[in-house]
């Protein structure tokens, strides 16, 4: 692993005479330099990664931004951009002797248009804070990742980030329209438009969900969506995992479109329900979470649908959430669920493989097996509308389990891909699977990405070592997962 | 384009003709765009993809399905519709054949985009050929996906530059049970932004909102009874001359509107537009002021797409004025030999798109002139 807690002389020099330029171009406080501030920016989600950058810059508006590029561009030095670093596949990992851009200062939200239902937003702003801006006029932005509360915009875009309900509403790329970007040279470039009406390639498109490699991003222009009229949630135990995942593949046959169906096995609940007491059957081997919204009446009509499916499929308690603080509770359980898991286990890994929706009783059977034969139990809490799995490896660390638990998480991920699906569904690959991009693409398939890549940066300064797996870092190996604190706080939850 | 062409049947056969062909290739689908954009090099050989066509595979249970991208939609449309389920993609032109790999190079789209989005938001994995006969594959058969970067996005809106797209993974929607159309006059096209806001301010959600022949038109998708009560609820909310169409006024209504969108007129230039939605009222009064006629407008996303003389000048302001305004605007049909520009002013990004592009296909071998001048054709190649 990259852990360093010295920095080599040659690299100080090195960092001083950066240092001594990005003060010319930023006030002084917003240049950090000292080995206590840097290491604040050591590690991102992913706290088994680690690597103390040279400097870490704090500009406050794109031409500041675009000023710490350039000096970064003419000393060939790497530079990695960073939002709240809540990411959790290593994105916002520091190279060495890099620079970490940090885009906290830019956290305005420039303009919310009511009429034209769009957001205008400097990439610091907090996910959450658009739609608590928005709120007054009846608006929402609907990407809902876990760690709202906490996230950027800008990281957002990095990620293509989504959320429970993006499995009716779509990922963050679906809600982007425009964006300011800054590129490794230091040039100031929009992509995208106004409408969604394209001229031209769609550069917006390429950028987003690129991690941080491609420039790095300024402003962002979101839709906003007009709030549902209704909501209806219900929670919904069934004897099996298997019976679960059927009652998904029914509503799915039913052509009924959730705003979210969510899944979660009794490890899970045990864990939700002893952090928050929302209410789960804990003996229950599973249960789903199934929220629909929109007009009243389609709502109601296709919510007695939903119920029927439930029951025919042997639902074993049927719990309608019928207020607001009802429906607060649910979620929040299912929220919390990811950081409970400390609860029942002292160390645990988090793994975000996507399968398609028809495999998911077969892969979480198959995941069952793997945790057994291994020894280690895994606890799974996620996404079943769109197929993302969130299985947590348990484990403990001074057991020494954590090499065991790191390469079942690994087979796990490759299971998702052999059976039709992907290495990450929404928190993307980074430094963390990397080394297993090439079970899921070809060589030339990752070639000709990187010819992408050379198009927008052609010197590779923009978050090295990150997506492309590369013989230094796979030949590294990561140290165990520690829940962010933030998490640990019960502020923000992952899944 | 020159008179050779050829008719691949595979996957390797494309790859095949795209390597070993010399000089500049078009693909070609069903033809229906031939002239969008700008114009392809004289000298090019096309490259019809219409030979990799039909469903490769279709999980009706994951709701994907992946083809050939010179699968006509409607064909595939058809196939879908017997599982009950659909590309929730209508653009007009679909009605003449046009193919998946088409209608996805040009970033078509219909009025559907208003609650699916475009085909870049409905593709979720690309095969693709490369000017030197890569084959390269991104995205997948699943919906949620964010491994490695999204090459369908470089290549949606590519007009075939950049690379050959040869399969195509659709996330698939429910065919919805009914559907109804409800109408309101619009006085006159400043009106517009307001005429759309009516509807979206109310919480029926409609699908599609277009304005056609001095109508608004706010299509209803769901159950029979949801459509139903929607509608009526939409009629009061919208007070006086709001109507439900019957359902054979709607489908005249809608036709006449893929009519207009789809004109293939011998004396204009069709142009598509795209503003922000509260200046589109404006800028389209300001356009037929200009001589511009046969509007469609989508006053919820700020789409429009119009007619207008198929005069240099003409087609040049329209550009700068959408320009003004921070949109895009296309080149669609247009008289063969009118020599009207296929693009507006060059935006900030053409340095991207050209090192995107030189990084790509050095010599600019495939669709070369479609996107000039913001990727000018190499000097001294043929033009
Ligand atoms: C408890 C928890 C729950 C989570 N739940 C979810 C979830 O439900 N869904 C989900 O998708 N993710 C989830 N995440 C992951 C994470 O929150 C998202 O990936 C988020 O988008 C990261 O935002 P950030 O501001 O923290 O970015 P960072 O972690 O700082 O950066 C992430 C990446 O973005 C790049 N980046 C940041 N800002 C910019 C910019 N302005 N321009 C260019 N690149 C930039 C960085 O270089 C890095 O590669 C969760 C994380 C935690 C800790």
């Amino acid at each position: 692993m990259t852990s360093m807690s010295t920095t080599t002389t040659a690299a100080s020099g090195t960092a001083t005479a950066l240092a001594r330029e990005f003060a010319a171009v930023l006030p002084e406080t917003c240049v950090i330099t000292d080995e206590v501030g840097l290491r604040s920016y050591e590690c991102d989600g992913l706290t088994g990664f680690r690597q103390v950058p040279a400097v870490v810059v704090l500009p406050r508006d794109t031409e500041e931004v675009a000023a710490c590029v350039r000096i970064c561009a003419r000393h060939r030095v790497p530079f990695v951009a960073r939002g709240a670093g809540t990411g959790l596949s290593g994105g916002a990992l520091p190279v060495v002797d890099g620079v970490v851009i940090s885009l906290q200062k830019l956290r305005r939200i420039l303009e919310i248009d009511v009429e034209n239902r769009r957001a205008v937003l400097e990439p610091g702003v907090f996910n959450l804070d658009i739609s608590r801006a928005a709120g007054p006029h009846g608006l929402y932005y609907a990407p809902d990742p876990s760690s709202q509360q906490v996230c950027t915009i800008g990281g957002n875009v990095a990620e293509n980030s989504g959320g429970a309900h993006c499995l009716k509403y779509g990922f963050t790329t679906n809600h982007v329209l425009e964006m300011e970007v800054v590129l490794a040279d230091g040039s100031v470039v929009t992509l995208g438009g106004p409408t969604a009406e394209q001229a031209g390639p769609d550069l917006r498109g390429v950028f987003l969900g690129s991690e941080g490699t491609l420039g790095i991003c300024t402003k962002v222009t979101v839709r906003l969506l007009r709030k549902p009229e209704a909501v209806r949630t219900v929670l919904a135990d069934f004897p099996s995992v298997e019976a679960a995942g059927e009652t998904v593949g029914a509503i799915v046959d039913a052509a009924i479109v959730p705003a979210a169906v969510e899944m979660m096995d009794s490890l899970a609940m045990e864990a939700a329900e002893a952090a928050v007491g929302a209410g789960y059957t804990v003996e229950s081997p599973s249960a789903l979470i199934i929220e629909l919204d929109g007009p009243a009446e389609e709502c109601d009509e296709q919510f007695a649908e939903i119920t029927r499916i439930c029951e025919e499929h042997g639902s074993t308690r049927i719990h309608v959430a019928d207020s607001a603080d009802e429906r607060a509770r649910v979620w929040k359980g299912r929220k919390a669920a990811f950081a409970a898991v400390g609860r029942i286990s002292p160390d645990y890994i988090v793994q975000d493989g996507v399968v398609p929706r028809t495999r998911l009783a077969e892969v979480l059977a198959q995941i069952a097996t793997m945790g057994s034969e291994v020894g280690l139990r895994v606890a799974n809490v996620f996404h079943a509308g769109d197929g993302n799995l969130h299985p947590l490896v348990l484990y403990s660390e001074s057991a020494g389990e954590h090499d065991k638990a790191e390469d079942l998480s690994s087979r796990i991920a490759e299971l998702c891909v052999e059976l039709g699906g992907s290495l990450s569904g929404e928190h993307g690959i980074g430094a963390d699977k990397a080394c297993s991009m090439g079970r899921m693409f070809t060589d030339d398939d990752l070639a000709v990405m990187q010819r992408v890549r050379t198009g927008f940066d052609a010197a590779g300064l923009c978050n090295p070592g990150k997506i492309f797996p590369t013989p230094r870092l796979c030949g590294e190996r990561p140290g165990p997962f520690r829940p962010h604190p933030l998490e640990e706080a019960g502020v923000i939850s992952r899944l | 384009m020159s008179t050779t062409s050829l008719s691949p049947g595979s996957l390797v056969e494309l790859r095949d003709a795209v390597r070993d062909t010399p000089g500049p290739v078009v693909a070609t689908g069903a033809g229906t765009a031939a002239d969008w954009g700008g114009a392809v090099a004289a000298d090019a050989t096309a490259v019809s993809v219409a030979g990799l066509s039909g469903v490769i595979a279709h999980n009706p249970g994951d709701m994907t399905v992946s083809v050939g991208a010179g699968t006509p939609l409607s064909d595939l449309q058809a196939t879908l519709a017997e599982s009950g389920q659909r590309v929730a993609f209508d653009a007009a032109r679909v009605r003449r054949g046009a193919t998946v790999g088409g209608l996805f190079a040009t970033a078509d789209a219909g009025p559907l985009a208003l609650g699916f989005g475009s085909l870049r938001d409905l593709v979720i994995g690309v095969t693709v050929v490369l000017a030197d006969g890569t084959v390269a594959r991104s995205g997948g058969h699943v919906i949620k996906n964010v491994a490695g970067y999204d090459l369908a996005k470089l290549l949606h809106g590519a007009y075939g530059t950049f690379g050959i797209v040869a399969e195509v993974v659709l996330r698939l929607h429910p065919v919805s049970a009914a559907t109804r159309t409800v109408a309101l006059p619009v006085a006159d096209l400043a009106a517009l932004p307001a005429a759309g806001r009516a509807v979206t301010d109310t919480p029926v959600e409609a699908g599609a909102l277009e304005v056609v022949d001095g109508r608004l038109l706010a299509l209803l998708e769901g159950t029979e009874a949801g459509v139903d009560g929607r509608a009526t609820r939409l009629v009061e909310l919208l007070g006086g001359a709001a109507e439900v169409l019957s359902p054979a006024d709607a489908d005249a209504a809608w036709d006449a509107h893929r009519a207009t969108v789809d004109r293939r007129p011998d004396d204009a230039a069709v142009l598509r537009v795209g503003v922000a939605p509260t200046r589109l009222g404006d800028l389209l009064t300001g356009l037929v002021d200009l001589g511009g006629s046969h509007v469609t407008a989508a006053p919820a996303t700020g789409v429009a797409t119009l007619s207008v003389p198929a005069d240099p000048g003409v087609v040049e302001t329209v550009h700068a004025r959408v320009a003004a305004l921070g949109g895009t605007s296309t080149l669609r049909a247009h008289p063969a030999g009118a020599d009207v520009p296929a693009w507006g002013p060059t935006p900030t990004s053409a340095v991207v798109l050209r090192s995107v592009a030189a990084a790509f296909d050095p010599d600019q071998r495939l669709g070369r002139g479609r996107l000039a001048p913001w990727l000018p054709v190499p000097t001294g190649a043929s033009a």
